[in-house]
C-alpha cells in the first residue's frame, strides 16, 4: 500500500503523520520539540514507525512545514517543503471543504485563514508580538500552579470572569498578578485569561477580517475548551474543533506530497537514525554584510545550505543526481 | 540665536550684556602687518572656493541620479556611499532612538559610512512628515557622535520652496559659482536619468520572473546602472537608456499568457529600498511573479497629480492622510482594477500615515475580492519569518488564480 508522510515541526511541538492512499490518517504522532528540532523529528519518525506495518505500507513521498521546515526537508529528502499557512488550509479545506474561516493559534504564532469556495482568499498572521499564543498560555498556567492542560476546564466552571487586559502580554501578566492579589478565584481568573487570549486574536489577527461560518479552530491552543467557548462567546457562532485540529499542518503536507508531481524511487525506510546530521553556520566573507550560511551535513557530506543573500556567497552541495524538490 | 529676554544674571538698571554679533561694528586694533587700502591681495572668487565632497543617503538604485546631479548641477565632488551592509545598519540602529521611523536608522547609518569616507556635505531631502526633521536631528546626533567637519545641505531648510531660494541655499553650502544655466540645463539630464532608471526597474520587475537564462536581466540592469554613472551629458543618459531597453527586449522570457501578477504599493523608502525590504521583490520575482512597484521618485514626485488622485479615492478617503496615503490608495485601487492577483503594502515599523492606509486597503480588499497582504518592516535581518508569509501569499493567489 502506497502512503504519505507528513511532518510540521513547530516552535513548541513536532507533528507527524502518515495517510495512505485514500488520504485516511493512518499514523500519527505529536512530540515536544524541545528547542532540537532534528532530535524531534527523529523521535516522532520512530513513534510513526512503531505504528505501522512497514512490510504492507511503502511511503512514497514526504511534505514537510513548520518554521523548521527546511532543515527537516534536508534531513528527510521531502519532495515537498511548505510554508505552514499553505499547508493548514489545504489540511482542513480537506476535512471541511465548507470551511470558510480558519482560526489557528499555536506555540508562538497565531493566524486566521479565510476561504471562499474552498480556496484560501486572504490571511494574516501575528506579526510583531506573541501576545496571546500557546507559549503565554503555558508560562502564566505555570505561575498559576496549573497544568496547560487543565486550563480549559477550570475557565467552564467559572461564572464571572475576570476582566484581563488583552492588548499586550505584558499588561495581561500584570493584570493578571493584580486580579489574584485583590482575591479573585482562581478558576475566574483563568476564564477571563482564555477570554483575553480569543479577544487579543480578534483585536489583532483577526482586525479587518470578515470572519464567516463556518469556523474552524485549530493550533496547540484549541485543545483548550475555555478558548474555544470564549471564541463561541465573542463571535456569537459555533466553533469547530477537529479532534486532529492539532495535526492539521502536518496532515496538509502529507497532502500537498501525495499530489507532488515526481515521488520517491524507493520508498523511505524510516530510517534517519542510521545517518548523523550535523548543521554547521559559516559566516561568509565575500563581503561586508557577512551573512550567516547554514549547511546541513548528512555523514560529512553536505546537503544543503540556505542564508545567502547573494550568489556569491552559495556553498553548493556537490553535483550528485538531481532530486526533485 | 538671539535673545532678548533679559537673563538672570543681568541686575535692574543695568545695561544689557552684549553678544559677540553686536560687538562686531566696533574697530578692534590687530597687531601685524596692516592691511593695504587699495589692493586686497585676495585671489578671485572662484578660487577661493574649495570643492565640497557631497554625499546622499543610500537610496535603492538613484545613485547615478545623485551623483549626476551633484557633479552636473551642483558641480561638486560626489561621495558614493558604500552598499548598505548589517554593519552600517547596526551603526544606524545604535545612533537613533529606538521608535523612530525605521528609514531613518539606515540613513543614519549611510552618513556615518559616507563621513568615513570623507564627505564633508550630507544631502537630506524635505517630505510631507516626520521626514521634514530628519535632516537636523540627523546633523545634530552626528555631531554629538564627533563628525564634525560636515554641513547638511538640508532642503526643510527652504520653507518657501521657490527654486529661487533653494539655489541661493546650494550655492550657500556647496558651491558660490554654480552656474544657473549650465545646472538648470542639467538638472533636465538628472530628471530624464531618475525617469529611466525608473523605467528600467519596471521593466525589470514585470519580466525578470520570467527570465529563461538565470541572472541575465540582473546583468542588464546592473550594465545600465554603471552606464548611468558614468554618463557626463544628457546625451549619454538618453544613449544609455535606449541600449539598455534594447537589450531587455533582446533577452528571451518564457512568460505564461496569464502570469500571476503583483502590486506593491507602501511607505516611501521601505517600498523601494530593497535593503530596507529585505529585497522582498527579488524574492517574488524567484517565485516567478509579474511584479510592478507603484512607488518611485518618477510617479510620487515628477509625475504625481495629488489632486486627480484624491478625486479618484474620493469613495474610500475624504480627506488626504499624510505624505504618501492618497497615492497609495490611489496605487491600490488602481491594481486592483486592472485585475492584479494580489497587493503588497510595505511600510516601516511606525509609520503612522501608513498605519491609516491599512483600514482602507483592507475595505478595498473585501470589496474588490483581492487578498492584500501587510508587511512591516524594522531593522530585522532575520527572512524566516518573511519568506513564510510570502510563499503563503503565492500559494494563496497562485491557488485561486487556477481554480477560478
Amino acid at each position: 500500500m502506497k502512503a504519505f508522510l507528513g511532518i510540521d515541526t513547530g516552535s513548541i511541538s513536532t507533528k507527524g503523520v502518515v495517510i495512505d492512499e485514500a488520504r485516511k490518517i493512518i499514523a500519527r504522532s505529536y512530540l515536544w520539540t524541545e528547542g532540537d528540532p532534528s532530535g524531534a523529528v527523529r523521535r516522532v519518525v520512530d513513534d510513526l514507525r512503531s505504528q505501522i506495518d512497514l512490510d504492507n505500507v511503502e511511503v512514497m513521498s514526504i511534505g514537510t512545514t513548520g518554521s523548521a521546515r527546511r532543515l527537516v526537508g534536508a534531513m528527510l529528502e521531502a519532495q515537498v517543503v511548505k510554508n505552514e499557512i499553505t499547508a493548514h488550509a489545504v489540511g482542513t479545506t480537506f476535512l471541511h471543504p465548507d470551511v470558510r474561516t480558519i482560526l489557528e493559534i499555536g506555540g508562538q504564532d497565531s493566524k486566521i485563514i479565510c476561504i471562499e469556495n474552498g480556496i484560501a482568499v486572504d490571511y494574516a498572521m501575528n506579526t510583531l508580538c506573541a501576545a496571546g499564543t500557546g507559549s503565554f498560555l503555558s508560562s502564566q498556567a505555570h505561575r498559576l500552579g496549573v497544568e496547560v492542560e487543565e486550563f480549559g476546564e477550570i475557565a467552564l466552571t467559572s461564572e464571572k470572569p475576570a476582566n484581563i487586559a488583552a492588548r499586550c502580554t505584558v499588561f495581561a501578566e500584570s493584570d493578571l498578578v493584580h486580579k489574584l492579589q485583590v482575591g479573585y478565584e482562581k478558576k475566574d481568573v483563568i476564564a477571563g485569561l482564555c477570554r483575553a487570549v480569543a479577544t487579543n486574536y480578534l483585536n489583532n489577527v483577526g482586525k479587518g477580517k470578515k470572519i464567516e461560518s463556518p469556523v474552524v479552530f485549530q493550533g496547540g491552543v484549541s485543545k483548550n475548551v475555555g478558548v474555544v467557548r470564549a471564541f463561541e462567546d465573542a463571535l456569537g457562532m459555533e466553533v469547530l474543533v477537529d479532534p486532529d485540529g492539532h495535526l492539521m499542518g502536518c496532515f496538509g503536507a502529507a497532502l500537498l506530497a501525495a499530489d507532488a508531481p515526481v515521488h520517491r524511487a524507493e520508498p523511505f525506510m524510516f530510517d534517519v537514525d542510521d545517518f548523523e546530521f550535523r548543521t554547521r553556520e559559516v559566516i561568509c566573507g565575500h563581503c561586508a554584510n557577512h551573512c550567516e550560511i547554514v549547511c546541513v551535513y548528512r555523514d560529512a557530506e553536505l546537503i544543503d545550505s540556505w542564508g545567502n543573500r547573494c550568489d556569491r556567497g552559495a556553498i553548493r552541495p556537490k553535483a550528485k543526481t538531481e532530486t526533485a524538490s | 540665536m538671539r535673545s532678548f529676554q533679559s537673563t538672570p544674571e543681568q541686575g535692574v538698571g543695568e545695561p544689557r550684556a552684549k553678544e559677540q554679533t553686536e560687538e562686531r561694528g566696533r574697530i578692534v586694533m590687530k597687531s601685524g602687518s596692516p592691511r593695504p587700502l587699495f589692493f586686497t591681495g585676495k585671489r578671485p572668487r572662484r578660487d577661493r572656493h574649495s570643492r565640497r565632497k557631497v554625499s546622499f543617503f543610500h537610496f535603492r538604485s538613484y545613485e547615478p541620479a545623485f551623483k549626476y546631479f551633484t557633479e552636473q548641477v551642483l558641480d561638486a565632488d560626489f561621495v558614493p556611499t558604500p552598499t548598505p551592509t548589517r554593519a552600517t545598519i547596526k551603526r544606524g540602529e545604535e545612533m537613533s532612538a529606538d521608535y523612530v521611523c525605521t528609514p531613518f536608522k539606515h540613513i543614519i547609518g549611510d552618513y556615518a559610512a559616507a563621513l568615513d569616507q570623507g564627505a564633508d556635505v550630507l544631502v537630506q531631502v524635505t517630505g510631507f512628515c516626520r521626514l521634514n526633521y530628519y535632516g537636523e536631528l540627523q546633523e545634530m546626533i552626528l555631531r554629538e557622535a564627533g563628525y564634525d567637519g560636515f554641513q547638511m545641505l538640508n532642503f526643510s531648510y527652504v520653507p518657501s520652496g521657490k527654486i529661487r531660494d533653494y539655489i541661493a541655499y546650494c550655492k550657500k553650502i556647496v558651491n558660490p559659482n554654480l552656474s544657473v544655466a549650465h545646472g538648470i540645463k542639467n538638472l533636465l539630464g538628472a530628471y530624464r536619468m531618475v525617469e529611466h532608471i525608473d523605467a528600467v526597474r519596471d521593466r525589470y520587475l514585470a519580466n525578470a520572473g520570467f527570465e529563461v537564462e538565470h541572472g541575465s536581466f540582473a546583468r542588464v540592469r546592473k550594465q545600465f546602472l554603471s552606464d548611468m554613472n558614468a554618463a557626463t551629458t544628457n546625451a549619454q543618459i538618453e544613449e544609455g537608456f535606449r541600449r539598455a531597453m534594447d537589450a531587455f527586449d533582446a533577452l528571451p522570457i518564457e512568460k505564461p499568457v496569464d502570469p500571476v501578477r503583483v502590486g506593491i504599493v507602501g511607505e516611501y523608502y521601505t517600498a523601494q529600498d530593497p535593503t530596507s525590504c529585505l529585497n522582498v521583490e527579488q524574492k517574488l520575482l524567484d517565485m516567478g511573479v509579474e511584479l510592478s512597484n507603484a512607488m518611485s521618485i518618477s510617479a510620487f514626485n515628477l509625475h504625481y497629480n495629488a489632486r486627480a488622485a484624491q478625486a479618484r479615492v474620493a469613495e474610500y478617503c475624504a480627506y488626504d492622510m499624510g505624505p504618501t496615503s492618497t497615492f497609495n490608495i490611489d496605487a491600490a485601487k488602481r491594481y486592483a482594477e486592472a485585475g492584479y492577483d494580489g497587493i503588497i503594502h510595505i511600510k516601516s515599523a511606525g509609520c503612522t500615515p501608513e498605519i491609516d492606509v491599512m483600514p482602507v486597503l483592507q475595505r478595498l480588499s473585501r470589496e474588490e475580492h483581492v487578498p492584500v497582504l501587510f508587511l512591516t518592516f524594522d531593522t530585522q535581518t532575520s527572512d524566516a519569518g518573511l519568506d513564510t508569509r510570502l510563499e503563503a501569499f503565492y500559494d494563496m493567489i497562485a491557488m485561486r488564480k487556477v481554480r477560478s
